[in-house]
């Protein structure tokens, strides 16, 4: 098969006729002329044999397949060029040109809804500030706040502001991208195009599920996209594409070198599942941190990944993991080495709970594990000088424009100002307090008919047929009892200790006077409450909001959904080296004038099975009323 | 057209239109013109490709990548420094890891054919040497390598694409060592000349094998980094003769031609640099005089100076010297080692 006959005819669009400057084409050129097939109709077929006609059969035969293929294929490439250019069209508004407010310099990034939020890469955004501004395609600017970062995943969510009707992206699956896949990358290398339109550059997925190490850096790029696509400095932070248009990922890094710092045909992006796992964590305005699983694992020579080491802290250690045991599965995906571990650890933030499947003497197991903090950062951590975003320029071009704003615009807007709160521990707290407030708000209004803002709560319950539980709970502002199967237990509420927990539902009381606290709906109740993201909540299948409140030492993760202005579920975090309390609330409803769930289910951190408690009765203690009075 | 022909007519139409479908299933499935592959060809030339472990250090890598050529466990790569170590090790696709020995090596082709030191009974995916096809210039091409390093273990290599760009013999260099093979080779307009890529595998979107990837080199005129591969056509019988145990010519033949060298006068002339008097055949790289102003003044060289390395090449002469420092051309920057007072110092030359 000769590639080159058949090229021109959708290549360059030639006419069917001969042209006899080209040699090389003259093979189509001749047997599709009209005239050289009328002749040879024409004159010949009076006299034609039955070898002679079947010569001619031949002829025309290679004659209409050397037309027709062509026309196919060029058919389908042109229609694979009117679906990429369709396609284009449509992304493209949605790209943004990232700069520091003097338009000195900066990346690409890319709108994911119309109220304006983008994605970009960290190292584009920290060398740019609080306020920054962005080009779009329709050539105007927009000013853009930060609102959230995750500098170890190389993350960073902005908002635009000035509209509501932002064209934005629409994510595809990451998960499903393979080796060979076509890919778009659209951005703005060396800040090319003065009027945003963005850059596009074409190629094919090198790799996926690739580990890139950090690399003097925290910045760690793991289960990412490697692609050949020509990816340059300004580039970072800009969308990959798949050849349908669906959002993939953020192209963030390349392998450079000897070159210097353009392209060699080996770049990394981000995939996109791990992006969607963060933007609930960077609404919130945080810092968002990566997890640690408290053990490392090894590949060892026959190809298993077992545990190196293991704290004994742990909940993996508690979970029965010991150095040697080895590792099956780790958030449902099959282990094969070492990195497979860390690709699946780093696509998760902190305080994420993760199903792991493992085998040791006794058999197979399984259970679940949550992910602790990895950098614990209070500060936007500062980059190393080299990987910070320079301006970047075109290495051919020197004369090409330094910089793409009027230096003396004005910096940012004073309406903006209002947008950023600077605070340790938070990225910009203003958007933590618009999420924390949008959350406690509402849940104030639905306490309001709880009116006894001290009160004291007798609850009676019933377990599921088969535990056989059943007992009362008082709940009071200074402690918490509980008569189980006619077994007393106390808890203080200002000192709570682990032993004074019933054995069968262990963390209850001190889980219930957090309820409590909660319910009042009075921030003095706690230390710190703060808007903590979005999470997959395993024994309820779903995501939900998290709101965390710190009390002495116990934290507590409140999980609230779509349905109701009510937890749906609590984390509670209450003493280093035990699992934490976990309950459901379900039910919700006014019960003699108290805001009470009608069920509570606790879940074990083995299996997340749940085992269900069934209010009978809530009834508020009249006795209680001399508390609220005191001094 | 008349009618008496109508019947004839029919039956040729009838043929043609038979043979048109034929002929046209045909084509139509090769003509494919662009770089999408099915996931079972990526996934079984996947399969064929080594990942290799030997020798490096400074700025040379001591990974690369290898083809395996039979299923005994035979690999061939591209002869540079990786090659030239007794613990040389290949890891398999599938994560296996293998000591490796070297079979035999042609620097007329810059190839060289390994043997995974296998257990009996392994066996290998491999490519075919006889199905290696010799397509034309504008093929949409696939080249396999572990660039970079990037995968490990079992992970498979890195992918990336383009298309054939000419077939053309190479002048190219890399310091002092000129590319020998004088046939035609394939530039590719996909960047595989990159750390590691050596020795990976240029494929068409059918899977069909075509060439080696070939090493880290800059064209002697343009001094661009050039992206080639070597014809397995060209190959296969060097790989043939090597695997059959005998032996080639480890030299080439041009080998002792002359090196272009810098003299003395345009050393003095050029850079303001006089070197000790080159008395014994091994003179070292000593500095007798730096003039004042000179490029060599400006770069910070002293009088005294032991010239250790130019970019990554040890230098054991002044000729050395001599010879490594012809090979630049005007403008270009040269990282320069030097000893001075038992310290290795790093300078920077501007080739004047």
């Amino acid at each position: 098969m000769n590639h080159v006959n058949v090229r021109p005819f959708w290549q360059n669009g030639l006419p069917l006729k001969a042209d006899h400057s080209a040699p090389a084409q003259g093979n189509y050129c001749e047997v599709i002329q009209p005239s050289f097939l009328r002749s040879q109709l024409g004159a010949n077929f009076r006299q034609a044999s039955k070898i002679n006609l079947w010569l001619q059969c031949i002829l025309i035969a290679f004659t209409m397949a050397a037309i027709a293929v062509p026309t196919v294929a060029q058919q389908t490439v042109v229609e694979r060029e009117t679906a990429r250019v369709e396609t284009l069209r449509k992304i493209s508004p949605s790209i943004v040109c990232v700069m520091d407010p003097k338009g000195q310099g900066g990346g690409s990034g890319v709108l994911i809804s119309a109220d304006g939020y983008a994605i970009t890469n960290y190292h584009v955004t920290s060398g740019c500030g609080t306020f920054m501004k962005c080009g779009l395609s329709d050539g105007k600017l927009y000013d853009a706040v930060i609102v959230g970062i995750d500098p170890t995943g190389d993350i960073a969510l902005i908002q635009l502001q000035g509209r509501t009707d932002f064209s934005f992206a629409i994510p595809g699956d990451s998960d499903q991208v393979q080796v060979g896949d076509e890919v778009m990358a659209l951005g703005n290398p060396f800040l090319l195009a003065s009027d945003f339109t963005p850059t596009v550059t074409y190629g094919i997925v090198s790799g996926v599920r690739r580990y890139q190490y950090p690399a003097n850096t925290f910045l760690e790029y793991t289960d990412c996209i490697q692609i050949d696509a020509s990816i340059n400095p300004g580039n970072s932070g800009g969308p990959l594409f798949d050849i349908e248009g669906r959002w993939i990922g953020i192209n963030g890094r390349a392998s450079f070198e000897k070159r210097g710092r353009v392209n060699s045909g080996a770049a990394y992006a981000i995939s996109v599942n791990q992006i969607q796992k963060f933007i609930g964590h960077l609404k919130c305005g945080l810092i968002v941190d990566h997890g640690v699983a408290e053990f490392t694992v090894a590949t060892s020579d026959a190809g298993e990944v077992t545990v190196a080491q293991v704290s004994a802290l742990s909940d993996a250690y508690r979970r029965g993991l010991r150095p040697g045991t080895q590792v099956l599965s780790f958030a449902g995906r099959l282990l094969t080495s070492a990195n497979d571990f860390q690709n699946v650890l780093g696509i998760f933030p902190e305080g994420t709970r993760l199903p792991l499947t493992w085998r040791d003497r006794d058999g197979l197991h399984a259970g679940t594990i949550r992910l602790r903090p990895l950098h614990a950062f209070q500060k936007a951590p500062e980059l190393p000088e080299e990987r910070r975003q320079r301006p970047p320029q075109d290495p051919e071009q020197q004369d090409s424009e330094e910089h793409l704003l009027d230096t003396t615009a004005d910096e940012v807007p004073e309406a903006l100002q209002s947008l950023f709160v600077a605070r340790d521990g938070f990225c910009n707290y203003y958007f933590n307090e618009m999420q924390r407030l949008r959350v406690l708000t509402a849940l104030k209004e639905r306490m309001a008919s709880n009116g006894d803002p001290k009160p004291v709560w007798g609850v009676t319950f019933n377990s599921d047929p088969g535990s056989q539980l059943a007992g009362e709970l008082t709940i009071a502002a200074s402690a918490v009892g509980m008569n189980l199967n006619n077994r007393p237990f106390l808890q203080s509420t200002t000192d709570p200790q682990i032993d004074e927990e019933s054995p069968q539902l262990p963390g209850l009381l001190i889980a219930m006077n957090q309820v409590r606290r909660l319910l009042s709906c009075d921030a003095a109740e706690f230390t710190e409450q703060q808007a903590a993201g979005r999470t997959f909540h395993l024994p309820l299948k779903k995501d939900v909001d998290v709101l965390l409140t710190r009390e002495g030492v116990r934290t507590c993760r409140w999980y609230f959904d779509e349905s109701s202005t009510l937890p749906v579920a609590v984390d509670l975090e209450y003493a280093q080296g035990i699992d934490d309390a976990r309950l459901l609330f379900a039910d919700w409803a006014d019960r003699n004038g108290v805001v009470f769930p009608g069920r509570i289910g606790l879940i074990s951190g083995i299996q997340e099975d749940v085992r269900w408690l069934n209010i009978d009765n809530v009834t508020v203690n009249k006795s209680a009323a001399p508390e609220k009075t005191k001094p | 057209m008349s009618m008496c022909v109508t019947r004839p007519f029919k039956r040729v139409c009838w043929k043609a239109l038979i043979l048109t479908l034929l002929f046209a299933s045909d084509r139509c499935c090769a003509s494919q013109s662009d770089f999408r592959a099915t996931a079972e060809v990526l996934r079984s030339q996947q399969q064929t490709i080594v990942k290799l472990f030997g020798a490096g250090g400074g700025s040379l890598d001591s990974y690369g990548t290898g083809t395996l050529v039979s299923g005994d466990g035979h690999v061939v790569t591209v002869w540079n420094h990786l090659i030239s170590t007794g613990y040389l090790t290949a890891i398999t696709a599938d994560g296996r890891k293998f000591s490796v020995d070297v079979v035999g090596t042609s620097a007329e082709y810059d190839l060289a054919v390994l043997k995974l030191r296998s257990e009996p009974g392994d066996s290998f995916a491999h490519i075919d040497l006889t199905k290696a096809s010799n397509p034309d210039p504008g093929t949409p091409v696939l080249a396999f390598s572990n660039m970079f390093h990037v995968a490990t273990g079992n992970e498979p290599v890195s992918l990336v694409h383009g298309v054939i760009a000419a077939k053309i013999p190479l002048e190219a260099t890399q310091g002092r060592w000129t590319f020998p093979l004088k046939s035609p080779v394939w530039l590719v307009d996909a960047i595989t000349n990159n750390s590691g890529a050596a020795g990976g595998l240029l494929t068409d979107t059918a899977g069909i094998p075509i060439g080696l990837i070939g090493r880290e080199i800059r064209h002697s005129t343009s001094r661009t980094w050039v992206n080639y591969a070597v014809p397995l056509t060209t190959l296969k019988p060097v790989i043939e003769t090597l695997l059959s145990g005998k032996k080639l010519d480890s030299t080439p033949k041009d080998a002792a031609a002359k090196v272009p060298v810098i003299s003395d006068q345009e050393l003095t002339a050029r850079f303001g640099l006089t070197m000790l008097p080159n008395v014994v055949e091994r003179t070292p790289a000593w500095i007798d005089t730096v003039a004042k102003n000179s490029i060599a003044a400006k770069c910070g060289l002293q009088r005294g100076d032991l010239i250790v390395l130019v970019n990554d090449a040890v230098i054991t002469s002044v000729t050395d010297f001599q010879q490594q420092i012809a090979a630049f051309r005007s403008g270009e920057r040269v990282a320069l080692t030097i000893n001075r007072d038992q310290q290795l110092l790093p300078l920077d030359l501007q080739i004047p």
